[in-house]
């Protein structure tokens, strides 16, 4: 199945995406800052820690693209005003760097992973057949390393790492015995990871890895010469492997990392017939370089302005909006040009409450937005603001 | 010059703030360098900050301090630094006129008069380092190594390193620190097995019921437990204070009950009864992870009572009233309160513990806890791991430190005293000035003010007398170093370089990182520098000991380890708990540096570092004891007890301890001995009233004296500046005659002070209290010659198993002075 899907994927696609609107943010984490100070935490729970007045954004629910997050976020604006009012807390505003930071944060949560589970990374150390070549407390095989010596750390993301880099070492041994390439998928990593760390009572995370940084990782992504093979949708170039801004890459970074895992012997054998060595990751190079990959994402595909004028008439934006001045909103064409969807987030963020209290006072509901209609109506504000 | 508080009150009248350098106002107060004058009067008046962590007592609390190109003119809190959170006590406030002092030594001294004359002679460093190396090098050339000490104080982490290994190196087993720390933590190391003081989650608590602990101006870090106060308000957490007095922290709790001194224990086992009587106690932490609860038989065979039978036969409520002076049926009330309350968690003070029977006073408070099953994961009791500092590489050490490190230390425990401390200041100076069993010829004075600070004042002096060649390092002369023959004054620690981490009791591991903010404004040395420097000069394999040029490689070479590990977080913005908790859940370090030089900068800039994820195991892992539980019975003191009592004794057994029970002056025999219970204090019967002395927050532990605004605000609860008091309930007052404001006489057995009173209700009626602090003879002209050291008239008693300070234990008459 997944060869079949990696030759589909090599199919030469030649697309390009536009350059980028959304300066990512230099640190995604910067954004918890933004998360904690502006109260948001007070009421959304984030992996059990925060209040739980509003929803808890550990949930997929409350994932998505910027302009996806935006929608969600704008149509339950009246219920979150509502629970600012009980609380009796003021609505925070936000600066479109704190927006950005914000979003970049949410949108990070997902690459962060979760929490693994012991027992279950008992059965799979054991289902996976990792103990027949691997030793644990004494028993298992002699052929690899012993997960015992693993006492620098416990983090999946370094565990996941040293698997990568032993790809050219297992095929061999593999090809040796009638071992099974053994595939991994969503928390399995995690799950292995903590059944490790409490078997060999490593309790505490010793020189892991740091969450990655995207921009570190475009540069990892070149250096290593995955761009020789894989494209992106940054640039143009003839690609030979998967193009990688057609996959779903917005997982966590061990499912992630387990995908590249699985299709690693593939990979190797496509580069030994093309005499290219194994790219081997050290330090945090593998987060560095998921985070990237993570954040291809990050920024919605480019929506259609003619639509987005049809929901901006239908959802009333033009009652206010109207042109030249006609209602009580500024015109858009007044507007300073919108070169990016978090302007218009933040705005939007900023003006809801005085807007939700326009529409009470004139007994109108409040204009709800799909995914959809969102990404079309900001192609049309970006055009209607293009000076 | 002397300086009287009207000139002091006048001068700085309408200055408030910074400093005013420069400026005519000041220069009465403040002593500043020309050269620094001259730079604030003709820079640019460029404006940066800097981080550094104060060292004016051993809380370590992180400061931010503005210069003005490069000179330090204020200071504020480090909203990072989680050990304040912003907040600082005034003594951190006010620490430049440390910096700026008049009296600051302005580089070595040599006495050349009796002590205590002042009469002192400039000498260079290199004369002074040749005069003690020289001497060094004899006495260890002759084989006499031992005879070396160095009497520290609250020093820890780096600077305990260098001085330990200096002396062990050089051959010498007498390195002690006259600090709280390690008598403190017998009573924990007794029920707990290990000898770390725990932290207890007063943030989590629903209800906190203090015995004795005094933590808003007292204890380990009052500015923290000041922030956690501040979170209590607004949780509404519960607050119950049992003191002697009405102390900062009692008048801020919902209630104060008072209790006489000597009695702590004996009332929280009166607390303990009606939690087993009533069955409010948390049973499967008890049946699963205690010792000595039941009764129980020995592998000989033998019967042992327990815990509960203990506590059911003797701790009802009538009998610890009439110990206590608390009424019975506030004793019920309590219990039922704190076996009701979920999350009570209960914590145990200097009230508690400054005391003959202080061990056993804390082991009943620390009881509390294990019955109401604070030590489950997430409970109100916990240990955080150390900051995981590289340990500085193995010493080689040659013959004769191998020789000298076998000896008896001079300090530690004695055949008949004070069996389970490290150090006792008494044992301390009686051995040095009978000089038993061996003579010391050189002592090393750092930090602290031993003599003015401890009970055995006379003791103390006599020992002092007794050292051919004394050396310290303090940067101002006071009572202790006026003894000294040769001082080399350290740097203040706002020029010098340092860490402070994991202060005890402070809710997780952490390291503040000490830099200088200005250049040192005198000819002075950091301590650890010296120490390098001597052991340089000693030569040989004292000379190698030392593996760093200086005690900043040293500083960063510990550091490497934070860095290292991957642990924790600089102390940056957003860097709280619940985050690094989620980010290590999920097998990720928070921070990322491309080399260790990054990260020592981002030290410096941020002020330090932290690592708040509690690492709740189960309890069986958190207990070294020869059980492996929490343990009523202490079977390490039992069995300390008997190996003490057999060594040297005769074949039997139960009377070697008889007789060492004895010595010791502990009235219990048989189980009791090893359960908390309510060991009476020897108090002298011809006297009516207890005294009790307390620390107030801008003076600490006397350090505050030499500062004037300290002196200015030492008792700005109460309107009293620059003087003590006595405080003394009204129903006693009016029966000695005395109103508020009247010069009264204090008199103990041992002397007798003449202070004001100061007639308030938040008092026993049969206990009268004076402030700790004042009253130096030394220590600068605005510490010299105000108010009274109540240490003087305590008598010289000690904790009789750990050997700490029993500053609760005198009893005194009180009378109108005429």
């Amino acid at each position: 199945m997944v060869r079949t899907l990696f030759w589909m994927l090599c199919i030469i696609v030649p697309g390009t995406l536009s350059a980028q609107e959304i300066r990512l943010p230099q640190n995604p984490l910067e954004g918890r800052i933004v998360f904690e100070e502006k109260g948001c935490i007070e009421c959304h729970q984030l992996g059990g820690y925060g209040g739980t007045a509003g929803p808890s954004l550990s949930k997929d629910l409350y994932f998505g693209t910027v302009l996806e997050l935006a929608t969600i976020i704008w149509n339950h604006t009246p219920q979150m005003n509502r629970k600012f009012r009980q609380m009796r807390v003021s609505r925070p505003e936000f600066t479109e760097k704190e927006m950005t930071d914000l979003f970049g944060f949410l949108y990070y949560l997902r690459y962060l992973g979760e929490p693994g589970g012991v027992a279950r990374g008992k059965k799979l150390l054991e289902s996976k057949g990792c103990r027949q070549c691997h030793s644990l407390g004494g028993s298992g095989g002699g052929v690899g390393v012993p997960l015992d010596s693993i006492t620098v750390t416990a983090s999946p993301l370094y565990i996941v790492q040293s698997m990568w880099n032993h790809v050219p070492a297992m095929k061999e041994q593999i090809s040796k015995t009638n071992l099974v390439y053994p595939e991994l998928s969503g928390q399995d990593i995690a799950d292995i990871t903590a059944y490790i760390r409490q078997a060999t009572m490593n309790t505490t995370v010793v020189g892991g890895a740091a969450p990655g940084d995207p921009h570190l990782g475009r540069e990892i992504f070149a250096s290593k010469g995955c761009n020789d093979c894989h494209m992106t949708g940054e640039g143009k170039r003839k690609i030979i492997a998967p193009n990688l801004s057609r996959i779903e890459l917005r997982e966590s970074v061990t499912e992630t990392a387990s995908l590249m895992w699985n299709h690693g012997p593939m990979m190797l054998q496509h580069m030994e017939d093309r005499s290219i060595d194994w790219p081997r990751f050290e330090g945090n190079e593998m987060a560095d370089l998921i985070a990237y990959l993570y954040f291809l994402d990050f920024e919605d595909k480019p929506g259609d302005p003619k639509k987005g004028e049809g929901v901006f008439a239908a959802r009333g934006c033009g009652s206010c909006h109207g042109k030249n001045g006609s209602g009580k909103g500024p015109d858009l064409a007044t507007i300073t040009h919108f070169d990016s969807p978090i302007r218009m987030i933040q705005l939007m963020w900023n003006h809801a409450q005085s807007m939700e209290d326009m529409l009470i006072t004139q007994n109108k509901h409040w204009p709800e937005l799909t995914g959809d209609e969102m990404r079309n109506l900001y192609a049309y504000i970006r055009e209607a603001t293009k000076k | 010059m002397e300086i009287s508080r009207r000139d002091f009150v006048k001068l700085i009248g309408g200055i408030s703030g910074s400093v005013a350098l420069g400026g005519c106002a000041l220069d009465e107060v403040l002593e500043i360098p020309e050269r620094i004058v001259r730079r604030m009067r003709t820079g640019p008046g460029l404006e940066t900050w800097k981080n550094t962590v104060c060292g004016l007592c051993p809380a370590g609390c992180g400061m931010s301090v503005r210069l003005i190109d490069s000179v330090p003119v204020g200071i504020k809190g480090n909203g990072q630094y989680p050990v304040n959170q912003g907040g600082l006590c005034p003594l951190g406030l006010n620490a430049l006129h440390l910096l700026y002092h008049p009296d600051r030594l302005k580089g070595p001294v040599r006495r050349v008069g009796n002590p205590g004359s002042g009469k002192w002679e400039p000498v260079s460093w290199d004369e002074a380092l040749t005069t003690i190396a020289d001497r060094l090098t004899e006495l260890r050339r002759s084989g006499r190594s031992r005879e070396v000490a160095v009497l520290g104080n609250t020093e820890r982490g780096v600077m305990e390193e260098h001085l330990r290994r200096f002396l062990t190196s050089y051959g010498s087993p007498n390195y002690f620190r006259f600090s709280p720390e390690q008598n403190d933590s017998v009573p924990f190391a007794l029920v707990h097995g290990r000898p770390d003081i725990p932290s207890f989650d007063l943030l989590g608590a629903g209800l906190v019921l203090s015995f004795g602990a005094n933590f808003l101006e007292d204890g380990w870090s009052p500015v923290y437990y000041t922030k956690l106060y501040s979170r209590h308000r607004e949780q509404q957490t519960r607050y119950i204070q049992v003191e002697s007095r009405m102390s900062m922290t009692a008048s801020n709790a919902e209630r104060w009950i008072p209790v006489r001194p000597g009695t702590y224990g004996a009332l929280a086992l009166g607390i303990a009864y009606v939690l087993i009587r009533e069955d409010l106690f948390n049973e499967r932490f008890v049946r699963n992870d205690t010792f000595g609860f039941e009764d129980w038989v020995d592998t000989a065979g033998t019967k042992h009572i327990g815990f509960r039978n203990i506590v059911l036969g003797n701790y009802y409520p009538e009998k610890v009233s009439e110990i206590t002076g608390v009424p019975a049926a506030t004793i019920l009330e309590l219990g039922r309160l704190v076996g009701s309350t979920p999350k009570t968690v209960v914590i145990g003070g200097s009230g508690a513990g400054d005391n003959t029977n202080g061990t056993f006073s804390q082991m009943a408070v620390q009881s509390l806890n294990a019955l109401l099953g604070n030590y489950d994961p997430g409970g109100g009791v916990f240990f955080h791991g150390h900051a995981p500092l590289d340990r500085f590489p193995d010493l080689t050490l040659d013959g004769p430190a191998k020789a000298g490190i076998r000896a008896e230390p001079l300090g530690g425990p004695g055949k008949d005293a004070y069996p389970l401390t490290g150090f006792s200041i008494d044992r301390f100076a009686k051995n040095v000035a009978a000089e038993e069993p061996y003579p010391l010829s050189v002592l090393f004075l750092y930090g602290g003010n031993p003599l003015f600070q401890a009970l055995n004042h006379q003791d103390l002096s006599a020992a002092l007398k007794k050292v051919p060649l004394v050396v310290s390092f303090d940067t101002i002369i006071n009572e202790t170093s006026e003894y000294a023959n040769l001082v080399l004054p350290e740097h203040t620690f706002l020029e010098n370089w340092g860490e402070v981490s994991d202060v005890p009791t402070v809710g997780f591991s952490h390291l503040g990182i000490r830099q200088p903010v200005v250049e040192a404004l005198h000819d002075t040395r950091n301590a650890g520098d010296v120490f390098i420097e001597l052991a340089r000069r000693i030569g040989g394999a004292v000379g190698s000991s030392a593996p760093f040029t200086d005690y900043l490689g040293g500083l960063k070479h510990a550091v490497r380890g934070l860095y290292r590990s991957g642990e924790g977080s600089v102390v940056t913005r957003g860097q709280k708990t619940r985050w690094l908790e989620y980010l290590q859940q999920r097998g990720w370090q928070s921070g990322r540096y491309s080399s260790f030089d990054e990260f020592w900068d981002q030290l410096l800039t941020h002020g330090g570092w932290w690592n708040p994820v509690r690492r709740d195991g189960k309890a069986g892992g958190k207990f070294p004891t020869p059980s492996g539980k929490y343990e009523f019975y202490s079977r390490k003191l039992m069995d300390e007890l008997h190996a003490r009592a057999d060594r040297g004794g005769t074949t039997d057994s139960r009377g070697n301890l008889e007789s060492l029970l004895s010595r010791l002056d502990i009235a219990a025999r048989g189980d009791n001995v090893a359960l908390p219970h309510h060991e009476p204090v020897p108090y002298e019967g011809d006297r009516p009233l207890y005294l009790v002395t307390f620390q107030v927050l801008p003076n600490r532990d006397g350090v505050g004296a030499a500062l004037p605004m300290m002196q200015e605000m030492f008792g700005y609860a109460v309107h009293a500046h620059w003087e003590s008091w006595v405080e003394i309930h009204p129903e006693t007052a009016a029966a000695a005659g005395i109103s508020s404001g009247d010069w009264t006489w204090v008199e103990s057995s041992v002397g007798s002070v003449r202070v004001r009173a100061r007639v308030t209700p938040g008092i026993m009626p049969d206990v009268v209290a004076i402030p700790f602090g004042m009253g130096h003879t030394s220590y600068g002209r605005y510490a010299r010659g105000y108010g009274v050291n109540p240490n003087t008239i305590l008598r010289n008693l000690h904790d009789r198993l750990s050997g700490k300070p029993a500053t609760g234990a005198t009893k005194i008459r009180i009378s109108r002075a005429v």
